[in-house]
């Protein structure tokens, strides 16, 4: 519990929560409940980014500058997907994943 | 000895809520463990030393996206959700995809068993905004592009037939 903080710790806290969402990406029927667990996942990528930065290159913004980025393109995933949910539950009236069978015609 | 206590809380933190909004039955308080597994993050990155980084994951993810998502859930929600299953009939097989995985991840994490933090942390926003606006200028203007385009693509997809 003493021992001082490495890369490894920052590592394994980010492939836990990775795999969590992972996890709930592969398992969760609710599509608003996979897109949770999308979100989960690129904060998992970001932690790694932001510990890169702090433990390999000291004084480096690389790292944290990628991790910018890659919070607004999960934004910007996040309003269409739900904007797509909100138009698909209009025409479907569900919101599992299961059921989207639009395309099968 | 601080930083210890700061990490392990924050990291116990972020894993429970982050296992909450996987494994609840209920939506809404999914949703709001959401908003609480990304403030632990966004503590984490504080602990980093990546002070711009806790601001915009404030700004960005605890009161932006997990807002909306609770927003849609509220938006979407019915009572007799509450009875069915949330999980898929697959559960097994994902436990033992993510079973598979750890195991290469904890093999990437182990090698930097030894690398310890080097100097103090100091603030990063300065640099970070002489980056985007020098060298990555390119990628930072693409990026705005992408964010006009989500906006106009989620007015698109949410807009009714009649309210042309």
């Amino acid at each position: 519990m003493t021992a001082p903080l490495t890369l490894s710790h920052y590592m394994i806290v980010a492939g836990l929560l990775f795999l969590i969402g992972f996890f709930g990406a592969l398992t969760r029927r609710n599509i608003i409940g996979i897109l949770m667990s999308i979100e989960l996942m690129f904060n998992a990528a970001n932690i790694n980014l932001a510990a890169f930065d702090r433990f390999l290159h000291p004084g480096g913004v690389t790292g944290q500058a990628l991790a910018l980025f890659v919070m607004t393109v999960a934004a910007a995933e996040i309003v269409v997907g739900l904007a797509l949910l909100l138009a698909i539950y209009r025409g479907t009236n569900t919101v599992y994943a299961e059921d989207f069978n639009l395309l099968k015609g | 000895m601080l930083d210890q206590i700061v990490f392990y809380s924050l990291a116990i933190l972020t894993l429970s809520s982050a296992l909450a909004v996987v494994l609840h039955r209920n939506t809404v308080h999914s949703s709001l463990f959401l908003g609480l597994s990304l403030a632990a993050v966004a503590g984490l990155y504080a602990s980093l030393g990546a002070d711009f980084l806790f601001g915009a994951q404030i700004m960005v993810y605890v009161s932006g996206i997990a807002v909306l998502v609770m927003f849609v859930v509220m938006l979407l929600g019915r009572a007799s959700d509450l009875h069915l299953r949330q999980v898929n009939e697959r559960w097994m097989a994902a436990l033992l995809v993510c079973a598979v995985a750890s195991v290469g991840l904890f093999k990437v994490a182990r090698l930097h068993s030894a690398t310890i933090a080097t100097g103090v942390a100091s603030p990063s926003t300065h640099n970070i905004g002489r980056l985007f606006l020098s060298d990555w200028i390119l990628p930072f203007e693409l990026i705005s592009l992408v964010l006009l385009a989500a906006l106009l693509g989620a007015v698109f997809f949410t807009r009714t037939e009649n309210a042309r």
